[in-house]
């Protein structure tokens, strides 16, 4: 009899198993956070054996158009969690609020908010309504071979502006043979532009998203800085596969970047590269100047129409919400968390070989707190891609000036939006 | 005589010199492909000239494979193909024996749409054609979504309106007077007859479909529905690529469409030049 | 001659049902929707979003160049190419034909992403084949994904050798079309080849030629899949950027399909006036 009874619930067992175990969920990712995710599974199976993740990594862009295909279409062909971009989210809640599931009533309640911080938010927000989970943040710091700046006789004490770094470019540039000082993606970004726009406190709208400012004083400084290097001949294109390649062909001395970057240079580096990379912060525009800012990191968002959205939050919820999730993306991939409570962790004061046993998670998440919130707005996109044929055209010395490049772009991108122009 | 023969084999040597170091040149890329197909990616980035086949050509679809399920984007690819194919021959058909058989009220109208439409850009129609099928319908990632909107070709009523207006009505008339149906007639004696323009046309529609690349992009994007070039597109920006991966794609994609060329050579030439000889 | 209006219909009815539901209503709607501020839902009634923003917007501007550029550069070259090819590949004197006609003509069923993809290794600054065969020759290092001159002539190159043989085939099939008779009389009259070729061949040439022009036209204005292959989606800096791929941009990434209707009908009267233009011209040469 007892033994009749250990069996059924033996069988009662493995049947209840097999039915949850048939929980599976998609992700769409791009880039490292990929790899930075499928490592936070194993982690979260042996805590939830009944959900199978399967991780689809493809393009930045490719999943960004996917999404946004599938948002159009009412949902189809959506995976149960979608990667997005921060800046780029207002304009799914602007034009299919339906597309990101609300994640309030799955558990995201205030006191889950309040473990991360208001400028990762800031975008997910509409009303009562929180439409994505905060991934990672993007401090921008600059990543530099110690090598090459050696040689040169370059330290880093020398470089607290824009013009110092434009020193040290030109004597770095002359001390290495075929080394360009930094990269930027001239050809298909306007990053140098939102990263040192943002460190002066500008971006491409106002911060309550009503009024295009991308021709204020701080944007106008960024384009001048852009415009300075690369009349220096310190600057060359690349986009973020061709930085990785140059990277990894020692062809370059410093990437600018959010930190994220941190996991994909060291991940593509060849052994002997161990050791020569550092990080510091980004050069400021004036004496004294601000030297933080952010770039890039994304949020994880639940289909509105996954009928499995249980067991997608519940993934979030470690995978983003907890600090073991967290810091195992940040070991792997160097995805920097926008989970508070992350932050305390001991891995974070630890020396890392590979930078020359520098504790940069230190530096860089002493950037975190002094970094303000940027309306993406659901024009961002549309601002974007008139910044860069912008930067184009004023490289080519179309323009007479910054201002007056960034003042054409304003108006471009007011009968783009309808938004006005700042004063 | 022999003067004539000197002049000959001097034009000859001029003609062979110009046109011989071309086809080189056009061939180049093709030969890449299966070269770069069977090549890893350090040997495809490296300093050095690879114009001989390696051995990673196994190595190389295991990665795309890894990378995407290929083979299954294959397999949609050329379900999509084949029944867009017969659909749009069995469409234009009937259509094109309409127009060159029958007087009817609105045929000038008809045919007058038809031609309007040849000099219209598709990209009139793709954001209504999305807007509806996506949005308003919700079939994205269907078979429905990949094969019936593309339907539509005016190329191909023209093309089989000729056909049929060339084959003598002598012997449809006979047909009707033993009191064969009309659509008897069309389906046992017209397209019978019809036979090598069929079989051109399906090879042109075939083509232009198995290649599409805008219509698929937009509309399926469910990786168990994606088509072979949107799947290839798509590996372009992956951090890590394999490029000896995407090239063994873009060889599976291509090989089967150069063996069709070769062997039935006639056929997808007439189906190329019929829409000029009008 | 009676009417059979019904049996007519019968025939015809399925493929004007497709017509009607993926053409012509298609037609109507963007028309309409290019009237329409789509930004915001609900979509309101707002030209000046759309064409107003089109008379004024410099990235319509510059895709209209690029178009026009590839349009004024390509297409004269590689009909030019097709033409002598045709001849080439038709001559009695030629050799190994089979091969020769599969170089040119193989190229034809090759799709846009396999092609693009071969391109972009060959066409690699530090790796690709063509500059390292450049470099042979004393040429140095070009930048073609990153040099918007060069990125442009990368484009033209790639479009070339895609369809110079679509072309070729058509052009040939003119020219075998050419009663032979014509040109027994000429060797009566002891005319040169290139006289022949001049005089009587390339005249009789020219409906097909002209034909081949409007194809090629209609081709170019709607350019999206190379460059947004091949140059990295309209790269460098926009400077590939063509019309299809600003209409597939702004109704795809930003979700303005107002304005990319917009965009959409400038593409379909220019594609209309170009040929009408290519064969107004070849008419007046007649008279």
């Amino acid at each position: 009899m007892k033994m009749l009874m250990s069996t059924t619930a033996l069988a009662l067992t493995v049947t209840a198993s097999a039915a949850t175990a048939e929980t599976e969920i998609t992700v769409w990712a791009w880039g490292s956070a990929a790899p930075g995710l499928q490592a936070t599974v194993d982690g979260f199976n042996a805590q939830h054996s009944d959900i199978k993740v399967t991780i689809e990594q493809n393009g930045y862009s490719d999943v960004k158009s996917r999404v946004l295909a599938a948002c159009a279409a009412g949902g189809a062909g959506l995976p149960d969690v979608f990667q997005f971009q921060n800046v780029e989210m207002e304009l799914i809640i602007a034009q299919f609020p339906d597309c990101a599931a609300d994640l309030v009533p799955l558990g995201f309640d205030d006191s889950a908010q309040s473990n991360f911080p208001e400028f990762k938010l800031f975008a997910l927000q509409q009303g009562d309504k929180v439409l994505g989970m905060p991934w990672d943040s993007g401090p921008v710091m600059m990543f530099y071979r110690r090598d090459f700046y050696e040689n040169a006789g370059v330290s880093l004490e020398d470089i607290e502006t824009w013009d110092d770094f434009i020193e040290a470019g030109k004597k770095v540039q002359a001390a290495n043979d075929g080394v360009t000082m930094i990269n930027d993606n001239l050809n298909g970004g306007a990053e140098f532009f939102r990263m040192i726009g943002e460190e002066q406190g500008c971006g491409y709208f106002s911060e309550d998203g009503g009024e295009i400012t991308m021709a204020q004083s701080g944007c106008v400084a960024a384009l001048e800085v852009i415009g300075k290097l690369n009349e220096a001949g310190l600057v060359s294109a690349a986009n973020f596969n061709e930085k990785i390649q140059n990277n990894a062909a020692g062809v370059v001395a410093t990437q600018m970047s959010g930190a994220w970057m941190e996991g994909p240079i060291r991940n593509n580096a060849p052994e002997d590269q161990a050791g020569k990379w550092g990080i510091y912060e980004m050069p400021s525009v004036v004496d004294d100047g601000a030297r933080a800012a952010n770039f890039g990191g994304s949020l994880l968002a639940v289909a509105g129409n996954s009928d499995k959205k249980e067991a997608a939050y519940t993934f979030l919820s470690y995978a983003l919400g907890t600090v073991e999730g967290q810091i195992t993306m940040l070991k792997d991939q160097g995805l920097v968390p926008s989970l508070t409570s992350a932050l305390d962790d001991p891995y974070v004061s630890q020396p890392s070989a590979f930078w020359g046993d520098q504790a940069i998670w230190q530096t860089v998440l002493g950037r975190l707190e002094r970094i303000a919130p940027i309306n993406g707005t659901e024009y961002f996109s549309d601002a974007d891609q008139v910044m860069i044929a912008t930067q184009t055209a004023f490289l080519n010395g179309e323009y007479d000036s910054a201002q007056a490049a960034l003042d054409e772009a304003a108006k471009q991108v007011m009968f783009a939006t309808g938004l006005p122009v700042a004063e | 005589m022999i003067l004539k023969n000197k002049a000959m084999l001097r034009r000859s040597l001029l003609l062979h010199a110009v046109i011989v170091p071309l086809a080189m040149l056009w061939l180049i890329p093709i030969w890449l492909m299966f070269i770069f197909a069977t090549l890893g990616d350090s040997a495809i980035f490296s300093p050095q000239v690879r114009l001989l086949p390696g051995s990673e050509f196994f190595e190389n679809f295991r990665r795309l494979q890894e990378d995407l399920d290929f083979v299954r984007t294959v397999f949609v690819s050329f379900v999509v193909a084949l029944v867009y194919t017969v659909a749009s021959v069995v469409l234009t058909s009937m259509a094109g024996w309409a127009i060159a058989i029958y007087r009817f009220r609105g045929k000038w109208a008809v045919l007058g749409l038809i031609l309007g439409t040849l000099t219209l850009p598709y990209f009139v129609v793709v954001i209504p054609q999305f807007i509806m099928v996506a949005r308003d319908f919700g079939l994205s990632n269907t078979w429905f979504a990949l094969i019936i909107p593309p339907l539509f070709n005016s190329l191909g009523v023209l093309f089989m309106r000729q056909a049929f207006a060339t084959m003598p009505k002598d012997l449809f008339d006979a047909a009707r007077v033993e009191g064969v149906t009309e659509w008897q007639i069309f389906r046992y004696v017209a397209m019978p007859l019809a036979k090598p323009m069929l079989a051109a046309l399906s090879i042109i529609l075939f083509l232009h479909s198995w290649n599409n690349y805008l219509w698929p992009l937009l509309i399926s994007n469910d990786k168990t529905m994606m088509t072979a070039p949107v799947a290839l597109g798509s590996l372009f920006g992956l951090m890590d690529v394999s490029w000896g991966g995407v090239m063994v794609g873009a060889t599976l994609m291509t090989a089967p469409m150069l063996l069709v060329f070769v062997f039935l050579q006639r056929f997808f030439l007439t189906g190329i030049t019929a829409g000029a000889v009008k | 001659m009676r009417l059979h209006t019904k049996t007519a219909y019968g025939f015809i009815g399925p493929y004007l049902l497709i017509f009607v539901a993926f053409w012509a209503w298609p037609i109507i709607y963007s028309f309409y929707l290019s009237f329409l501020s789509t930004r915001r839902a609900p979509w309101s009634f707002n030209p000046t979003m759309t064409w107003g923003r089109l008379t004024q917007d410099p990235a319509f501007y510059n895709a209209l160049k690029n178009t026009l550029t590839i349009l004024a550069i390509q297409v004269p070259i590689m009909i030019a190419l097709a033409c002598i090819l045709a001849v080439l590949l038709n001559s009695s004197l030629l050799r190994a034909r089979g091969i020769m006609r599969f170089a040119f003509f193989a190229p034809v069923v090759i799709g846009e992403a396999a092609y693009a993809a071969v391109f972009r290794l060959m066409f690699n600054a530090e790796f690709g084949i063509v500059n390292k065969a450049l470099g042979s020759i004393g040429i140095g290092k070009i930048d073609w994904f990153a040099n918007p001159t060069a990125a442009m002539a990368l484009i033209i190159l790639a479009v070339t050798w895609r369809w110079v043989g679509y072309n070729a085939i058509i052009i040939l099939a003119g020219l075998q079309s050419i009663p032979k008779d014509v040109y027994e009389a000429a060797i009566l009259d002891a005319v040169t080849p290139r006289q022949q070729f001049l005089y009587i061949t390339l005249p009789l040439l020219k409906p097909v030629i002209v034909f081949c022009l409007v194809l090629s036209t209609i081709g170019s204005m709607q350019l999206f899949a190379e460059p947004f292959l091949i140059t990295n989606v309209g790269g460098p800096g926009g400077a590939t950027e063509t019309l299809g791929l600003l209409l597939y941009k702004q109704a795809f990434l930003n979700l303005n399909f107002g304005y990319a209707s917009a965009i959409a009908y400038t593409i379909a009267a220019l594609a209309l006036i170009i040929s009408a233009l290519n064969l107004w011209v070849s008419r007046g040469d007649d008279a």
